[in-house]
């Protein structure tokens, strides 16, 4: 597919409170090409994790246009954009979020069982991933059985399952301490050089200097953006 | 991993709290299954009992339950006529009274009934020979039931005095019987005793000899006749007679006399339905709330809404059918149970049951299992389809 993956133009989203409405994102216009790598980095309640959850077809932006692979997001029934986050975005969370009662393998296999995927095909991209993340060892232990590290490779992994276009992280090391967490940003470099376009949510500056293109958020709005050389 | 194996795995996920679940809905699903079958068991029941005496019509004076109404006067004239009515195969007339028998020191009740069977009358005999209207024998015949029997150590053969206690403030000379047969009556109480003779040893016995009643005459209607065009047919030759076949029996006790214990399994059912229902809308909404995250979490991975509120049904499915399974032996146990404790209460026949099995009671049960299941999940379904994903994540991670 040619063109972005992304294309934002002046997205906004506002919450409606009791005190009045709070703009969350304010006027973003951002793009994002195959197999980019961008870091939107910023203090807590910036926006940036509304943004991404945006960019992610989890949450429609309250104006402006949202195009993913050219189609206008806000326009598509919930069950189309759930097809789309299933096949074409993968998502890591801070909190893991793997399921307790699955196994590492299991939990790879789930979004391919959803995406309707066969049995034998299954098989050999969940080994394949689980080789990929480094815990082919660790397959049949669940998340309780795991570290933090390992259950965020799990977590990128699962992510992976459905061969997405866009990987979307947020926050993905702020559960993990440093040396792990390095481990694990260095993951999401692998991801990228090997064709994926990731989005990384952080507030951590060395993990976000990792990108080659950084947005820096402030208040709900992009402050400015830095791109590596 | 289909919807069912992955809403397997989630309840099996806390074991402690599934197992109190399913426990709950055993527990009230065997009540329900109880009512069910208390709802039409006493029907089905009286069906079978009316059934199985042989005999399909009844005649009385007046529309008043059998036993309960005056007597048929001139019964032997009755009797002749109905005999002639197209479809009668043969009429038996019988009369009840009480009568005493002495043991040792004191005197035990009996129902004493007269009737004269030309080929077998409203009992099954067990034992022994029918007491036939021509026997001249002396001293006449009797059939007692077992608890008789088994009480006064009586055997075919062996005689049997009984004093009449059939009409008020009588006193009649006691009079000595010899036993025929010993039979099983449908309608006898658990500890009831119960001796038949024919109506002239009857009334013999009660000393109104010159009385020609008969509290009712049971038919029996030939092979291939429809009960309810001999019934038409009575009504037309007397009029002055109440005729009613099992069928409308049946529903005369289903519109009066049981309906008492239809009103009650109506009432606890829909409570033990109720409770069932809270139950497990409890258990799912707050399994649902602890969950909030990893369902937003599901469906930013692409899981569709109508994926997840699917699981919430598998899951109440279930909770409920592995219940509901349990219930169904847990039931047939208390309704034994119950059973047993309800016949022995006074004027209950012992062959009457109030729990019964049909299979409509099956497929009601099962019915009012899914209604429970549907409705029990909705609240939480609703939680899981209204669910912001984008604010459950951030809450999440905040909270």
């Amino acid at each position: 597919m040619t063109g972005p993956i992304v294309e934002a133009r002046g997205i906004s989203r506002v919450f409606p409170m009791p005190a009045g409405p709070v703009t969350a994102v304010h006027d973003v216009s951002i793009r994002i090409d195959h197999a980019e790598y961008l870091a939107i980095w910023g203090p807590s309640g910036c926006g940036k994790s509304t943004l991404l959850h945006m960019l992610g077809c989890v949450d429609t932006p309250s104006s402006g246009s949202l195009l993913f692979e050219n189609r206008d997001v806000s326009a598509l029934p919930d069950a189309e954009r759930s097809d789309m986050r299933l096949k074409k975005i993968g998502f890591v969370f801070q909190r893991f979020f793997l399921l307790p009662m699955l196994s590492a393998w299991e939990n790879v296999e789930l979004p391919q069982a959803e995406a309707g995927v066969g049995r034998e095909a299954r098989r050999r991209r969940t080994a394949e991933l689980l080789e990929y993340v480094g815990l082919s060892h660790r397959t049949h232990h669940r998340p309780s059985q795991l570290s933090g590290g390992e259950m965020q490779r799990v977590a990128v992994a699962r992510a992976l399952a459905n061969n997405p276009v866009l990987l979307l992280a947020d926050e993905p090391t702020g559960e993990l301490d440093r040396a792990t967490g390095e481990q694990i940003a260095e993951l999401f470099d692998r991801v990228q050089r090997d064709g994926t376009a990731v989005v990384i949510v952080t507030h951590d500056q060395a993990i976000a200097s990792r990108a080659r293109r950084t947005l820096v958020m402030r208040d709900g709005r992009v402050e400015r953006e830095a791109v590596a050389t | 991993m289909s919807p069912l194996a992955f809403a397997l795995r989630g309840i099996v996920r806390q074991p402690g709290r599934a197992i109190l679940g399913i426990a709950g809905i055993a527990a009230t699903g065997a009540l329900l299954f109880d009512m069910l079958m208390l709802s039409q068991g006493l029907v089905i029941s009286m069906e079978r009992l009316l059934a199985g005496v042989g005999f399909d019509i009844r005649v009385t004076a007046t529309q008043a339950s059998p036993m309960a109404g005056p007597a048929i006067p001139n019964a032997t004239g009755a009797v002749a006529v109905l005999e002639k009515v197209p479809g009668v195969e043969h009429v038996v007339p019988i009369r009840v009274g009480q009568a005493l028998v002495d043991i040792d020191n004191h005197s035990d009740q009996v129902t004493f009934m007269g009737a004269n069977a030309a080929a077998h009358g409203p009992w099954t005999l067990v034992e022994g020979r029918e007491v036939r209207p021509e026997d001249s024998a002396n001293p006449p015949g009797v059939i007692v039931n077992r608890n008789l029997a088994n009480r006064h150590g009586l055997a075919v053969g062996g005689n049997l005095t009984l004093r009449g206690d059939c009409i008020d403030n009588s006193s009649v000379p006691p009079t000595v019987f010899r036993v025929e047969g010993i039979a099983d009556f449908p309608f006898d109480q658990s500890l009831q005793l119960t001796a038949v003779t024919t109506l002239r040893s009857f009334a013999h016995a009660c000393g109104d000899v010159n009385a020609d009643e008969a509290d009712m005459l049971m038919l029996a209607s030939s092979p291939g006749a429809d009960p309810a065009v001999v019934v038409e047919a009575i009504r037309g030759v007397r009029p002055d007679l109440t005729a009613v076949t099992n069928e409308e029996l049946v529903a005369r006790f289903q519109q009066v006399e049981f309906s008492y214990f239809r009103q009650i399994s109506f009432v606890l059912a829909t409570i033990t339905m109720f409770f069932g229902l809270l139950l497990i809308t409890v258990l799912l909404s707050v399994s649902t709330n602890q969950r909030l995250g990893e369902i937003a979490a599901l469906r930013a991975l692409g899981f569709s809404r109508a994926r997840m509120v699917s699981d919430v049904l598998w899951r109440s499915t279930l909770l409920v059918g592995t219940g509901g399974l349990i219930a169904l032996p847990l039931g047939v146990v208390l309704a034994t149970w119950l059973d047993r404790l309800l016949q022995t209460m006074p004027g209950i026949p012992a062959n009457l049951r109030f729990f019964v099995f049909a299979p409509r009671t099956l497929v009601v049960y099962v019915a009012l299992l899914t209604v429970t299941t549907a409705v029990a999940a909705i609240y939480p379904m609703q939680t899981v389809a209204r669910l912001p994903i984008s604010s459950t994540l951030r809450s999440e991670v905040i909270g």
